[in-house]
């Protein structure tokens, strides 16, 4: 149980930080390479990689090196069982009501 | 009828649509329209069956992506349909009435007029999962499902 309850401080403790969360919106595109990551950021490198450390040690992100290039990706299942069933079953709805709403407003913009 | 909401096992999305009632009714219950949106892209889905009347089955097939295989998805049936208003479909039964499987979840999409388009409403009940209770025990409620939801939208957004 105390493994759980060091999990979450993990987790909102990776998503207090503005730089940590603009990095998960943007791997929700998909995966990309830190280079990439850090671009937008006006940030040295060690300071950035701290931010990636510590959203991979919470379980948000894996990340994998290949050569001298290392990846990021998000860890979907994760966010989704954190959250537990029920806010598992939230998102899905939360995302299907998106999806409804801009189909049928697209549709309307484009009579 | 009315159903109540038990937080902790139903979740419910109220939201204003900026458009007609009639489109998002035929978003709901034409297949080729409720194709698009059903699923996230890249997976796709297949209307098998979408008999909108009581009794009526609802089938759907999903592939994850374009040209894969398709796998099953929902199969449920419809309790109630107003035209135009509102629809409730349960996967605890099958088209026909017959009791399904493995039953979870009931929900009700409600649609009204809004001097903007329409007021949509999605209330989804669910049968209590096996595992709710450790979840419970963890504490993982509070507040969680907030974050969650904000997560899934920033991620869904890429901002």
């Amino acid at each position: 149980m105390e493994q759980y309850q060091h999990q979450l401080d993990g987790i909102f403790q990776a998503l207090a930080d503005p730089t940590r969360r603009a990095v998960i919106g943007r791997l929700g595109k998909g995966p990309a390479s830190v280079g990439a990551l850090a671009e937008p950021f006006d940030m040295a490198l060690p300071s950035f990689m701290k931010h990636i450390h510590m959203l991979e040690q919470s379980g948000l992100i894996r990340t994998s090196k290949l050569g001298r290039v290392r990846t990021c990706a998000l860890e979907a299942a994760r966010l989704a069982a954190v959250g537990g069933w029920l806010s598992a079953q939230q998102q899905i709805w939360e995302s299907r009501t998106d999806r409804l709403e801009q189909f049928v407003t697209d549709k309307e913009q484009g009579k | 009828m009315t159903e109540t909401l038990n937080p902790e096992l139903d979740l419910e999305i109220t939201r204003v649509i900026k458009a007609p009632r009639a489109a998002v009714w035929a978003a709901w219950t034409d297949p080729a329209r409720f194709a698009k949106w059903w699923v996230p892209a890249p997976e796709v889905c297949r209307i098998v069956r979408m008999e909108v009347r009581p009794g009526g089955a609802m089938v759907t097939e999903i592939a994850a992506s374009e040209g894969a295989a398709f796998g099953p998805h929902m199969s449920a049936c419809y309790l109630e349909v107003v035209e135009g208003q509102r629809i409730v479909f349960t996967n605890a039964l099958t088209g026909g009435w017959r009791p399904a499987e493995q039953p979870f979840m009931t929900a009700v999409i409600t649609l009204a007029e809004h001097d903007l388009g329409t007021a949509y409403r999605a209330l989804v009940m669910h049968k209590s999962p096996a595992d709710r209770t450790m979840h419970q025990e963890l504490g993982f409620y509070d507040g969680w499902g907030t974050v969650t939801a904000q997560l899934a939208a920033l991620v869904e957004t890429g901002r």
